[in-house]
């Protein structure tokens, strides 16, 4: 929490003027009691003002300051009421000056927050949002910096509002009768006590609440995406008493938590009342003893005041819940902002030779992950100009040894290099300037599909970039489009299927005229002939361009100068082109035959791999 | 996943759908479109609980009047003090009896207010819970083409945040609502007691307050619907460049994602700025309001008794002041919960539009049982699109005899899953009639139907549960060799075996723990477990790699022996020993036969086939 307080220094008059306009307005409100009291007893009951029993001293300046001595009732009435309504307006004014003064630090405040975390999560390395998983992520950017901002401003009116009438009511209280000072003094840990209980036992509960309706939302979300899998095997009715269960418990648990809140209530109404009829009382019995000071008007005003100090200790209370719930979101946000790149770029690299890609003895594990690593050993070079292609089982680490070109992940053991140059030497941006990257798991952003293609390059040119859709076989789909290129993408790109959302990242990726093409499995959407034809092209295109192919089916690979297979124990032994693979490679022969000679014998040995 | 997506296999185009973000679709739908009836509808909910809501009206009725006659007693017991020949005397006994009094009626009201207060918690449980439980069942009962056409967060939306606001505004605004209210009554009858000219200028308050509050609320809304409007984009800003971050990475997009984020971070600052200025400005200008009327009497009362007319007393001017205070509450209460309500009625009213959607329709009389099913298919000329005019089948027909495999090739697009879509009645026809074991379709249940059938789709959809439930899906009551047997026949049991804690490994949020090819070795799994008399693989494979694929292959032989299947497949490897293999293009079947006839034909078949193994020796 204090880390995130650093934010609030540039704001920091606003921050300090906003509770000084509180206390502005909180001192207006503390004194309309006494002039509502004075329009009563010297107005409309006829006390006289000046009289040093019923008179009051304060009320005895203004009117000899205002009126003189001769004044009428109405005239007192009149004076006190226009007191009243103007302190009414200066008190709104103070009022809305502060929640001006609030919002603007605080909004101030949670923009420059908000766009901080956001540029240290674009600075974060791949493993570190991996991590954190996306959807966390998300939360702590969205709900978690508004709970902050909003709890920020709050701090800045309702934490000054409530501590003030607490002390001001008491302060006023005290000035009229000590005693009752007492009777406060009993009253407020009754108070305190029982809050403490109830939220002590409420505040774990509340998180239960969470749960469980997280769990109502994931049988919702799970029947509404898997519809097809529901109706096929006539589970609605299994269905609705699975969600019957989620929705009861979720039930039971705000049950429980309502019922424990439904104490505070009356208890605050007992503890109001009763501290109301000792006050009254303690005036009777001053009164009866003979006490000058005390009168009906000053027995009134207590009990004016003991409501609002009892009322502002209920408030002190509510806060405590408001801080238990800002400071884990703080919490959740300094952790993101605690967070330094672990992959940093280097200073700059010195480019030699005709190889493009190179690992040397390269060894490879998730981090965080122990055990077998992923990839061992790899030692393969990559010329400029060639196409190379991988193969080998799903999780045999294809994506993963691509994945280290760009430094999305570095290897745990030996050395990747790009164009000679170690590529820890290159600055980040530049050596992924240098790759067009097709991931498997295809992603487009809220713009047009020629903005979105455009990411690749975004000085390419109208003709470049129909260029790279006609080669990424897209311009037939997009023409289909009413409005072509300038189509909008929705949501994501759910607006497209599967297939066309590929060809758009192909495009995306060859209008960067990359010096290293990848594509991780990705015309895995389209049909063959499709497929073929963009293969094609891509032949056509990539002239001096070093393309890294992964892919499952043969048909995508055998074209390819030289294959890759990688074997299940995340190493390459054989790496030829594809008559030659035939002859040394028992897996590929494998992979082949079961994807080529559908009656060709199945191996026995299960297990032997995945 | 192929082009098939454009068609209902997933959120592809949608009909009617709405532009704009998530939150552009619920605020313009803010302000609800029939109040009256929506108030009644849901008032139909809240009767469910009536005897609840009765004893709840009832405790309320006798706290507000506790509550109103408070300062009677008050003002009761401050007047056993007295003053007695210039001095002040107080009847400490009679002061006693008046504070006993109150005490008294206190603990007892609060007693009650606690009861209030459970029984406002069972009543707003009850009815979330009744609601929620007829809306998860309405949607189960929904058509395909339902969750089809409509966004998913949409329909969660209404589940949650809709379902939410019903429920606060019933927990909170109907008791605030009534407390209002009688506080207004009783108030307004004492001041009558006491003076009805005061009280005619103290109602003109109520006119005062409702339009003040009517202005400033159409300026708060105007911001405020903007700055939810900002925050909703902001945060689907945020989300797409996390979720696309190795992207964003990839192309060095960072700095403009960083830009264009903070330009919506400044927007969201000064549109929020405003709407909480605009928001803290109504409390000042009801204190203004109060306070001017409170003068006003004073100033009225204070002339009447002076003036000597109106016959009005001191005291009574005095308990005039008190009331009118106590009067200008429950306005402020009202006008409070005004936008609560709203909010609360345009949710119910989304909630209201699923419930009124048109459920499945079942039309099947015929008494046919799933085990009398022998598998014969036949699809005789169908015709259909899921968007008037846009045809995906025109004219398809084709006989499959019991125990056949059948596999369905061609172009994304062409209207493969189309086939099975309808197969399975997610759709209707337009035109033409399937038929199994000659019976149309639609003489046919559709429980005993899709009881008959299995399918396993590409996207694979798990619950999350253990795995041995999720393979159970299909056969509750399947026993554990018979689920051990089914993921063995699914080439499941491998990786299964080697999870520590095996079958009983529960899933996270649909199976997110697992790779794509494992998940649809398990809806395999599940569906071989089923024992259906005609499986459907739709892609079901496409994520297995190609040599798993083939000894998955050879198992499910064996199973589908005596079973009718179709299967769609990208790779052409898998489906060369079907009975017949089926070209479907644009809608229309173009050529049928066995693997060896179709490529001795030299058509498409075999065009489509050269391009997969193109230069391939055999």
């Amino acid at each position: 929490m204090k880390k995130l307080f650093r934010y609030i220094l540039p704001y920091k008059w606003l921050a300090l003027v906003s509770p000084l306009m509180m206390m502005g307005e909180v001192a207006c409100d503390l004194c309309l009691p006494y002039l509502m009291s004075y329009i009563v007893n010297f107005g409309i009951l006829g006390m006289d003002v000046f009289s040093p029993t019923e008179g009051s001293p304060m009320a005895a300046r203004l009117v000899g300051l205002f009126l003189g001595e001769d004044y009428t009732g109405m005239q007192l009435i009149l004076l006190f009421g226009i007191l009243m309504i103007s302190l009414t307006l200066v008190g709104g004014f103070f009022g809305t000056m502060c929640a001006y003064t609030a919002a603007r630090a605080a909004q101030s405040f949670g923009r420059d927050l908000r766009v901080d975390v956001f540029k240290k999560v674009m600075s974060l390395s791949i493993e570190q949002t991996d991590r954190f998983t996306t959807g966390s992520l998300v939360t702590r950017m969205t709900n978690d910096i508004t709970m902050i901002v909003d709890f920020m401003e709050m701090l800045m009116r309702m934490f000054v509002r409530a501590p003030m009438f607490l002390i001001g009511g008491t302060i006023m209280l005290l000035s009229l009768e000590p005693k009752f000072g007492l009777v406060l003094l009993c009253s407020i840990p009754v108070l305190l006590l029982v809050m403490v209980l109830v939220l002590k036992k409420a505040v774990p509960l509340f998180s239960i609440v969470q749960t469980r309706l997280d769990r109502v939302n994931s049988v919702v979300q799970e029947n509404v995406s898997g519809a097809r899998v529901v109706k096929a095997y006539v589970r609605e009715e299994h269905e609705c008493g699975r969600f019957r269960n989620a929705n009861g418990e979720l039930r039971d648990v705000n049950l429980r938590v309502l019922r424990l809140m439904a104490i505070i209530n009356p208890v605050m109404m007992i503890v109001m009342n009763v501290t109301v009829i000792v006050v009254m009382y303690l005036g009777g019995v001053n009164i009866a003893f003979g006490d000058a000071s005390m009168n009906t008007g000053s027995i009134m005003a207590s009990i004016t005041y003991v409501s609002m100090v009892l009322n502002s200790v209920l408030m002190v209370t509510g806060m405590f819940g408001a801080i238990s719930r800002a400071s884990a979101s703080a919490k959740r946000v300094v952790e993101v902002m605690g967070e330094e790149p672990v992959i940093l770029g280097g200073e700059g690299a010195t480019e030699q030779g005709d190889i493009a890609v190179s690992f040397k003895n390269v060894s490879f594990r998730y981090p965080g992950t122990v055990g077998r690593p992923v990839l061992s050993g790899i030692d393969l070079d990559i010329k400029k100009g060639e196409t190379l292609a991988i193969i080998g089982a799903t999780g045999s680490g294809k994506s993963s040894l691509v994945a280290m070109i760009p430094r999305f992940y570095d290897a745990i053991e030996g050395e990747v290099f790009v164009n000679g140059a170690p590529v820890k030497d290159y600055p980040l941006a530049d050596l992924r300037a240098k790759i067009g990257y097709v991931m498997q798991k295809t992603v487009l952003f809220s713009d047009t599909i020629a903005g979105n293609i455009r990411w690749g390059d975004p000085d390419a040119s109208d003709k470049a970039v129909r260029a790279a859709a006609a080669a990424a076989q897209a311009t037939e789909f997009i023409d289909g489009f009413a409005e072509g290129f300038d189509t909008f993408v929705a949501e994501k790109g759910a607006s497209l299927s599967g297939g066309q959302k590929q060809r758009t990242s192909v495009a995306r990726a060859l209008v960067r005229k990359p010096e290293i093409l990848i594509l991780d499995d990705s015309t895995s959407a389209l049909d063959l002939a499709t497929e073929g034809k963009l293969r094609a092209e891509l032949a056509k295109m990539t002239g001096d361009t070093t393309v890294i192919i992964i892919a499952q089916r043969i048909a995508s690979v055998m074209t390819a100068d030289r294959i890759a297979v990688l074997e299940n124990d995340g190493t390459i032994v054989h790496c030829a082109p594809h008559e030659e693979l035939l002859k040394i490679s028992e897996t590929y022969r494998d992979i082949c035959d079961s994807q080529i000679r559908s009656g060709a014998l199945v191996r026995k040995e299960d297990g032997e791999d995945e | 996943m192929s082009e098939k997506r454009h068609g209902p296999g997933g959120p592809g185009p949608r009909p009617g759908g709405r532009p704009g973000g998530p939150m552009g679709a619920r605020l313009n739908a803010e302000k609800p479109k029939n109040t009256k009836r929506t108030l009644f509808r849901l008032a139909r909910y809240i009767g469910k609980s009536g005897w609840v809501l009765v004893g709840l009206l009832a405790i309320m009725l006798v706290v507000t009047l506790v509550e109103i006659l408070n300062p009677f007693f008050q003002q009761k017991a401050i007047d056993t003090i007295t003053l007695v020949d210039g001095k002040l005397a107080v009847d400490l006994r009679a002061m006693v009896g008046y504070l006993a009094a109150i005490g008294g009626t206190f603990v007892f009201s609060a007693t009650l207010s606690y009861f209030q207060g459970l029984l406002a918690a069972k009543l707003s449980q009850t009815t979330v819970y009744t609601m929620r439980n007829e809306l998860f069942s309405k949607i189960s009962r929904l058509p395909i083409s339902y969750t089809d056409t409509h966004r998913h967060g949409d329909i969660m939306s209404r589940m949650t945040n809709d379902i939410e606001n019903v429920s606060n505004a019933v927990s909170q605004s109907i008791a605030t609502l009534f407390s209002a209210v009688l506080t207004l009554i009783g108030a307004l009858t004492m001041m009558l007691y006491y003076s009805p000219l005061l009280t005619a200028v103290a109602i003109t308050i109520i006119p005062m307050t409702l339009l003040v509050s009517s202005v400033l609320a159409k300026f708060m809304r105007k911001y405020f619907v903007a700055q939810q409007r900002i925050l909703g984009r902001l945060n689907s800003n945020v989300e797409e460049s996390v979720t696309g971050y190795k992207t964003v990475v990839a192309y060095g997009k960072e700095a403009d994602a960083i830009a264009s984020f903070a330009e919506n971070a400044q927007e969201l600052r000064t549109t929020s700025i405003k709407a909480r200025v605009w928001g803290s400005i109504m409390g000042p200008i009801m204190n203004f309001l109060g306070n001017f009327h409170y003068v006003l009497l004073a100033a009225l009362g204070g002339y009447m008794v002076l003036s000597g007319r109106g016959g009005i007393t001191v005291g009574s001017i005095q308990a005039m002041l008190q009331y009118s205070k106590k009067f200008s509450q429950p306005i402020n209460m009202i006008a409070n919960q005004y936008s609560t309500i709203l909010t609360a009625l345009a949710g119910a009213e989304r909630i209201f539009e699923i419930m009124d959607s048109a459920n499945e329709v079942d039309t099947g009389r015929s008494d046919i049982r799933v085990e009398d099913i022998r598998g014969d298919i036949t699809f005789e000329n169908l015709q259909f699109g899921y968007v008037p005019g846009e045809p995906v089948l025109k004219g398809f027909d084709l006989e499959v005899k019991a125990g056949q495999k059948i596999a369905i090739v061609g172009a994304t697009g062409s209207g493969k899953t189309t086939v099975v879509n309808l197969l399975t009645r997610f759709y209707e026809l337009d035109g033409g009639r399937i038929t199994i074991d000659g019976v149309d379709i639609t003489e046919i249940p559709k429980d005993t139907l899709r009881h008959a059938i299995a399918i396993v789709l590409q996207d694979t959809v798990l619950f999350s549960d253990t795995i041995g439930a999720n393979i159970r899906y299909g056969r509750d009551n399947a026993t554990d060799e018979s689920v051990r047997a089914a993921a063995h026949t699914a080439m499941a049991d491998v990786f299964i075996d080697r999870l520590p804690e095996g079958y009983e490994t529960r899933l996270t949020e649909s199976g997110s723990n697992l790779s794509e090819g494992q998940r649809q070795l398990l809806s395999i799994s599940r569906a071989v477990l089923a024992d259906p008399k005609i499986l459907i693989l739709d892609e079901a494979t496409s994520s297995v790699d190609t040599r798993t694929e083939l000894r998955l292959q050879q198992a499910m032989n064996n199973l589908m022996k005596g079973r009718t299947s179709l299967i769609i497949a990208h790779r052409l490897s898998t489906i060369r020993d079907a009975d017949k293999i089926v070209v479907v293009s644009d809608g229309r079947i173009v050529e049928v036969g066995s693997h060896d006839e179709l490529l001795a034909k030299g058509g498409q078949y075999s065009k489509l086939y050269s391009s997969q193994f193109a230069g391939v020796a055999i």
